[in-house]
């Protein structure tokens, strides 16, 4: 028997190469490939994929080209000009400000902030929820209390408390501001599947191959409930661009001169806006069904490659 | 001294309830038990499932925290977690675990689990890693493709020679057979088991055998423990266990070990009934009021049975004349 292993000692590392390679494609596919034949499966969902990434891509380069300060000087002369008059492509507002301009620039400012509120929490609430469920005993005791007063406190009007209180606000203290409230959930949630996780055989073999606690938390815990998180962090993508939104509509976010979703929408609190002015408010309305719309179909998506059983696709 | 000496191992988990989640009662999985593994044989554990076999496996591992009672691996305690990081103790003794898939992360490929211990105990190079993960793979009988596959892509019994593979990386002194091969079908069973038995011969490797099956015991152990509600009922060579029984409890294991002999299938039925009969008659004698096993008594030199008080009596009586 030790000879047949010593045979091994003579391979080259050429051929090792080769092994390796051979062995290679022979793999089982990657997350990656199963969640693109999934989209390959389901056309809406490829089309909604297309959709928002295209979107998203024009959002953040044409804004580049709008020098946002012109753009929401008020022009009295514009006043309510009706789409396809004076150059407006989607009309002025009462400003006499470009609706089609403060749309592109809106979309940018909702849709980052969504992003990084979804990066920041998501981030957190997964580690939160991962140690939390993986320690257990006092660590988790401690850590659900804090949750658990978390939750207890009134979200929205905490964040309308604050950005009251903050004078100078902008994107960037905004996103962190929501973050402080929007990891819960997720940490709740990736604290269920870590438990039922960490008790498996692999753990306990990591743990007597000499594994430090750790590791095996983020590299091998995680990676297996990795379906779980792509899931869950994108339909939190969709679930933050309302956050965002939401607050704005009710004149507690971005401030004034910055222009977002939530702004144009607020146009519809007067009720000329919504019986003539349509085109004030419409867009940005629309603009937001269709991307949450689209994004929960992606979200769909992945988690039907998260599970095997629900798989269109057949490879 | 033998290679590890269990004393008075207790492994109790709290029952919270009422409203003030108070510790109310306790589940005792082990409760109380004593044996000692020589180096190079294999000791077998052995019981019904729910008796504790598995949890006493694992504290020897040390993933199970200690109630009370001690360890002593070549006579350091280990139930301290200290202990067994100074000791570098897994790197002595590593375990093979029942359910070969759950064992194994599904997302990491043959290669790193098998060299996951390596990674942590020894510090090789690249090559020389891969050098003896080949060598090991060798070993257990898988070709050199195996290196890139993921786990779900072997069968029930590759997957456990792969988990023997892990833990026979690092070349430790004690492995913890947890029910190796009660999930796989009898060839796979036969080809796994003698498979244990020739790494044991050219490593000189002890093993702790989990099992329920007395037949895969027999074929393994040179000492067995026969494990009844958390204590043991009777301790002894492999002749003592199954050709000298004492207790009902091991009376009635060994009767449900299946035999294939049609001509007399009549007669073992009458002989089984039998037993059953006499441990239901019986049982009440050979366990205290709570329905747990007496204290072990000496019967010879390597045979312990958990008789009850009066017939104790006799055997201690009788060690005194000698």
């Amino acid at each position: 028997m030790k000879q047949t292993g010593e045979n091994y000692e003579e391979i080259s590392t050429e051929d090792l190469k080769r092994l390796s390679k051979q062995a290679e494609k022979e793999a089982a596919p990657s997350a990656g490939r199963i969640i693109w034949n999934e989209f390959k499966a389901d056309r809406p969902a490829l089309i909604a994929l297309v959709i928002v990434v295209a979107f998203i891509l024009f959002v953040v380069i044409a804004s580049l080209f709008i020098n946002t300060s012109k753009m929401m000087e008020t022009n009295i002369l514009d006043y309510f000009d009706a789409p396809f008059k004076d150059g407006f492509l989607l009309g002025a507002d009462a400003g006499g400000r470009s609706i089609a301009q403060q749309l592109i620039v809106g979309s940018r400012n909702s849709i980052g902030i969504a992003l990084g509120l979804t990066v920041i929490s998501s981030t957190f609430g997964i580690a939160w929820g991962l140690i939390s469920g993986y320690f257990g005993g006092f660590v988790d005791w401690g850590m659900q209390r804090v949750y658990d007063f978390m939750m207890m406190l009134p979200m929205t009007m905490m964040i309308i408390v604050i950005v009251t209180i903050i004078n100078n606000y902008n994107a960037v203290t905004l996103t962190l501001i929501f973050s402080c409230f929007y990891w819960l959930g997720t940490s709740r949630l990736i604290r269920s599947r870590t438990l039922a996780e960490s008790k498996k055989d692999y753990v306990a073999a990591s743990i007597t191959s000499g594994t430090n606690p750790w590791k095996i938390i983020f590299r091998e815990v995680m990676p297996n409930i990795s379906s779980l998180i792509i899931v869950d962090t994108t339909l939190s993508f969709a679930e933050n661009i309302g956050v965002e939104t939401g607050l704005s509509y009710l004149g507690f976010g971005l401030p004034a001169q910055t222009p977002s979703l939530g702004t144009l929408i607020a146009n519809a609190n007067d009720p000329n806006n919504i019986t003539e002015y349509w085109w004030t408010w419409f867009p940005a309305a629309l603009e937001i069904i269709i991307l949450c719309l689209a994004i929960s179909y992606i979200g769909q998506v992945a988690r039907r490659a998260a599970d095997s059983s629900q798989r269109k696709s057949n490879k | 001294m033998s290679l590890i000496e269990i004393n008075n191992l207790k492994v109790h988990y709290p029952i919270r309830s009422g409203f003030f989640n108070r510790v109310t009662d306790s589940v005792k999985a082990v409760d109380g038990i004593s044996f000692n593994i020589e180096k190079g044989q294999t000791y077998g554990l052995v019981g019904e499932s729910g008796s504790g076999k598995s949890t006493t496996g694992k504290s020897v591992v040390g993933l199970e925290k200690v109630t009370s009672g001690s360890i002593l691996y070549n006579g350091v305690d280990i139930t301290s977690e200290k202990n067994r990081k100074k000791l570098n103790y897994n790197r002595d003794v590593q375990m093979i675990f029942q359910d070969s898939l759950s064992s194994l992360n599904p997302r990491k490929r043959i290669e790193d689990i098998i060299a996951e211990p390596l990674r942590n105990f020894e510090h090789l190079s690249k090559n020389e890693e891969k050098m003896r993960v080949l060598r090991l793979l060798d070993i257990v009988g898988l070709s050199v493709d195996a290196l890139y596959q993921y786990p779900h892509q072997f069968s029930g019994g590759q997957r456990q020679r792969i988990g023997i593979a892990r833990a026979v990386a690092t070349n430790p002194k004690l492995i913890v057979a947890d029910e190796p091969v009660s999930a796989l079908d009898l060839s796979v069973q036969a080809q796994v088991l003698n498979f244990m038995k020739k790494i044991q011969r050219e490593f000189g490797i002890t093993y702790l055998f989990i099992s329920h099956d007395l037949g895969v015991v027999r074929h393994m152990c040179n000492n067995i423990a026969i494990m009844n509600k958390g204590r043991l009922v009777e301790v002894g060579s492999r002749d003592d266990i199954y050709n000298h029984p004492l207790h009902i409890y091991t009376k009635r294991l060994l009767a449900a070990i299946p035999q294939i002999d049609v001509d007399h299938r009549e007669e073992h039925r009458e002989k089984r009934l039998q037993i059953e009969k006499i441990y239901q008659e019986q049982s009440s004698k050979y366990y205290d009021q709570n329905g747990l096993a007496y204290p072990l008594v000496k019967v010879s030199s390597m045979h312990s049975v958990a008789l009850p008080p009066q017939e104790a009596k006799k055997y201690s009586e009788k060690e005194v004349e000698v």
